[in-house]
């Protein structure tokens, strides 16, 4: 016993102590890696941009200029373009997703939950660079022949909403690139909201059942008011995606630099206009350093929108 | 069936013997606690405990739920250790040093000191890699030794018969009881001198409880056994002494034929009367 | 009390049965409406994804050919295949999983074993939570002010340290939920044999974790794989075969998005066959590792 307490004693305090501070470290380190990480990403996006903020002040943001040749460049157009897209893209994608959720949680039989949950599941997986292709090639001519022509004769004669709907039929523009994001962003917003719904501890609806609700009435009246917080959490997540969305944009918005006054007139997003625009940018020029100001701003948009949306999904789901 | 046993002694040759091993004799104390307090924060959840566990022998630990026993148990390995939070203040000696100072080396402690947990905590590896997990953290042994160990631990452990065809195969395949089992042999494998039982048969059916009782009875020959149980029909049939936790103090220890026969304490007499607990 | 005289004393009109009997039609159909609008929503979602993967399997299969797996990007009317773009994204996704798993590993094991609740450890969650979220085009432009800029030219390690940064915190996330659900048994099983803190960690934790663990890289794969937007500034895409990492790599993605918005015709089928390829891998990627979690959270 004496000799083997020794050697065990030896061995174990050896690798207790180079062991665990080895590992501890590594850990602890990785930890600090990733907050460096992120220090860094806004520190080069930053640092890119700071000669364009030098050039142009705080008038940059509201500036439309767009000019390679004049070298004057201004982020007012892909603002708007970035802002509208994901709002209008919300306002098509979150009663879409609101349908499914509840038919999810409340609808659907048993027997048909996983499967659809899956295929629904498989939309948001899909790569963005597809929802691009198809859009461009299947969604712009069914814009551009069938729904363009049919709103706009429709509203023809209207005061504000002929001007909002006008413009030649061309299939791409800022309404078509908000119907392709509304249909990337459903996916994660039903997600979120099928979570949150199935948080609602079931003596609740039962309670609303057993004085005569309906299933809707069950909704309307315990479950939304029950999850507001945390639908309006997840929602925000799903702008936060369609913000930064790229390749699906590029290929549908038709990537001019003027704002617009038609909803079906060609635009533009920071993130469409830095794909498109960086390869014909030299390094260390201004033009370059626009978009890479371009790009800090989309951070500080999406850095709000992810940090209000985790704000309000903590105390319902674990994240 | 006697070549068999004719080998377990052989084995017990080549490692010393358990008996030759530690030169400690019954009815000395192996574990001897003074003034042990203990807190869960600001939650004082034992009081001023002095108990003696006296060698190779079954000492019993009951009580109502909540009355510190279990507590005790996980004093006596610093398990505590792993939550912050939770402290021990007092004297817990062991061949004359306090474990509780902070200077101990925790590894080479839990290696003398075993714990078996209420529920079955086999690891996610095959049934010799379980055995052998322990042993490879205090030891180096060659493939046959170890062989040899597995084998060892398994027979004491009263599992070798079931398993000896599937050592390789996961151990997550056993049965709840056979699962308890092999954590018992797995704790016997490291050759510690203390076994803590926290609880062992709560959680599995009788028949394999009884199989844990009677493993309980020869372990003694050669381990101290601490058992924490709310079954005091078990406390009965295994404990040579049994002590009584109330509420973190406790309240009363003595032989076991005496504690259930004719307690001196009015709580111990209320509580195996049946009146709470 | 009979019931009559109780009845007798509740104040307000009687019970207008024609009043409820309206009510309640009216809410029914309200219901129904409602319940039509929800299937109809689902049934809309379901055919858009039917659109799109017959979209891809028929204008995709049209153009699938040996030579689309033996031959690299040619010229337009040479006959060219996307050997390179394949080969170039295996690569990339390949080292980008490489380098960020073990790094998500580690850093979910800090906040799943070391950190738990304190300060550092809820603001590493945060920063992981916006690395996730973040818009991949800006991490390209990040790893192109790191790594592309100052050494002059583009390259494939370019690519995948920005598919790299892309994984981790995939990884950080599945690892930390996957440790956590570990019961606190095992752990202390492992402790009380006296292993040290690292060797529960890595023999025991990771071991019972191993099946979600995996599945958090097989996402993270299934992620990266389609990614676009941060390979432009950082691996460029490269027409010629090459598998050099110092030199500007294809990519699947960055050769559909080349492809698909030229005017050349078979360039464009190209781009659809690619693009099939691709949403077949990911998909694929993705069902087995939900299947492997369902099975993993159902045990």
């Amino acid at each position: 016993m004496q000799q083997s307490a020794v050697l065990s004693a030896q061995t174990s305090r050896r690798s207790y102590h180079v062991g665990d501070a080895v590992f501890a470290a590594l850990a602890r380190g990785s930890g600090a890696f990733v907050l460096v990480l992120l220090g860094s990403l806004i520190l080069t996006l930053f640092w890119g941009g700071l000669p364009a903020f030098r050039q142009f002040g705080p008038g940059f943001i509201a500036s439309t200029d767009w000019d390679p040749v004049q070298q004057v460049f201004g982020a007012a157009v892909s603002i708007y373009g970035t802002l509208v897209t994901s709002v209008l893209a919300l306002a098509f994608a979150v009663p879409v997703a609101f349908g499914i959720a509840f038919y999810l949680t409340e609808l659907a039989p048993a027997w048909l939950r996983r499967p659809v949950g899956t295929a629904i599941e498989l939309l948001a997986a899909v790569p963005s660079i597809i929802y691009g292709m198809w859009g461009f090639f299947v969604i712009v001519p069914i814009m551009s022949q069938y729904i363009q022509p049919f709103v706009i004769d429709s509203l023809d004669g209207i005061p504000v909403l002929e001007d909002l709907f006008a413009g030649p039929p061309f299939g791409t523009g800022i309404f078509t690139a908000s119907i392709i994001l509304a249909i990337m962003v459903v996916p994660f917003i039903a997600a979120t909201m099928r979570d949150v719904f199935e948080t609602v501890p079931p003596v609740y609806k039962e309670s609303a059942y057993g004085v005569g609700c309906t299933t809707w009435e069950v909704m309307r009246s315990i479950v939304l008011p029950y999850t507001r917080v945390s639908v309006v959490g997840g929602i925000m997540l799903g702008l936060g995606r369609a913000l930064g969305e790229t390749m699906a944009v590029t290929f549908v918005i038709g990537n001019t630099d003027r704002i617009a006054t038609s909803l079906f007139g060609p635009g533009n997003t920071i993130a469409s206009i830095v794909a498109l625009e960086f390869p014909e940018s030299p390094a260390g020029s201004l033009k370059l350093s626009s978009l890479l100001a371009l790009g800090f701003i989309l951070f500080v948009i999406s850095f709000i929108v992810l940090a209000i949306s985790r704000l309000l999904l903590k105390p319902r789901l674990k994240v | 069936m006697s070549e068999a046993m004719s080998r377990t002694q052989d084995q017990q040759a080549n490692f010393g013997g358990m008996h030759a091993r530690s030169n400690s004799n019954l009815n000395e104390t192996r574990i001897s606690i003074r003034n042990l307090d203990f807190y869960y924060g600001s939650n004082q959840a034992l009081k001023h405990i002095n108990l003696d566990f006296p060698n190779r022998q079954v000492t019993g630990m009951i009580g109502p739920s909540g009355c510190g026993k279990s507590t005790l148990l996980r004093v006596l390995n610093r398990m505590y250790d792993l939550y912050p939070g939770q402290r021990a203040t007092g004297e817990v000696l062991i061949d004359g040093e306090n474990i509780i100072d902070p200077s101990v080396d925790l590894n080479a402690l839990r290696a003398r000191i075993g714990m078996v947990f209420q529920k079955p905590t086999p690891f996610p590896m095959t049934i010799y890699d379980n055995i052998a997990f322990g042993v490879k953290l205090h030891e180096k042994l060659s493939k046959a030794e170890m062989d040899e160990r597995v084998e060892w631990s398994l027979t004491r452990g009263a599992l070798w018969g079931e398993v000896k065809d599937r050592l390789n195969t996961s151990a997550m395949g056993l049965s709840g009881g056979q699962q308890q089992r092999l954590c018992i042999a797995r704790t016997i494998a490291v050759r510690p001198e203390v076994i803590l039982l926290d609880e062992p048969t709560s959680a599995l059916d009788p028949i394999s409880t009884l199989k844990i009782e009677e493993l309980i009875d020869e372990l003694k020959n050669d381990f101290t056994i601490a058992i924490v149980t709310h079954n005091m029909q078990q406390a009965a049939r295994c404990a040579d002494q049994v002590a009584f936790f109330y509420l973190g103090e406790m309240v009363e220890v003595a032989p076991a034929g005496q504690m259930f026969t004719a307690p001196k304490e009015r709580r111990t007499q209320e509580y195996i009367t049946g009146r709470f607990g | 009390m009979s019931a009559t005289t109780t009845m007798r004393t509740l104040p307000g009109p009687a019970k207008n049965q024609a009043v409820s009997r309206a009510l309640g039609r009216r809410r029914y159909r309200m219901n129904r409406l409602v319940k039509v609008l929800c299937v109809a929503a689902t049934v809309l979602g379901i055919l858009l994804l039917a659109s799109i993967l017959l979209t891809l399997v028929w204008r995709g299969a049209a153009g699938l050919s040996v030579s689309v797996f033996t031959q690299s990007t040619r010229p337009p009317g040479s006959n060219g295949g996307l050997l390179n773009a394949i080969v170039g994204t295996l690569i990339q996704t390949g080292i980008g999983t490489l380098v960020g798993t073990p790094i998500g590993l580690m850093v979910g094991t800090y906040l799943a074993e070391y950190g738990r609740n304190s300060a550092m450890a809820n603001a590493v969650r945060f920063v992981s939570d916006v690395l996730l979220s973040a818009p991949s085009i800006l991490i390209g432009l990040f790893i192109y002010q790191l790594c592309v800029e100052p050494f002059g030219g583009f390259s494939g390690i370019a690519g995948c340290l920005a598919l790299a940064v892309i994984v981790i915190p995939i990884v950080v996330r599945t690892t930390e939920d996957m440790l956590q659900l570990i019961a606190p048994s095992l752990r202390e099983a492992a402790v009380a044999l006296g292993a040290p803190k690292w060797k529960v960690i890595v023999l025991i934790c990771y071991r019972a974790a191993k099946d979600g663990i995996v599945t958090g890289i097989l996402l993270a794969v299934a992620r990266i794989a389609g990614e676009t937007a941060p390979l432009l500034f950082t691996s460029l895409g490269n027409l010629n075969w090459s598998i050099s990492l110092a030199q500007p790599m294809a990519s699947l993605p960055v050769t559909i998005y080349q492809y698909a918005g030229s005017a050349f015709e078979d360039w464009v089928q190209l781009a659809w066959v690619g693009a099939l390829l691709i949403t077949v891998g990911v998909l694929a990627t993705n069902i087995l590792a939900r299947v492997a979690l369902r099975g993993r959270r159902a045990s």
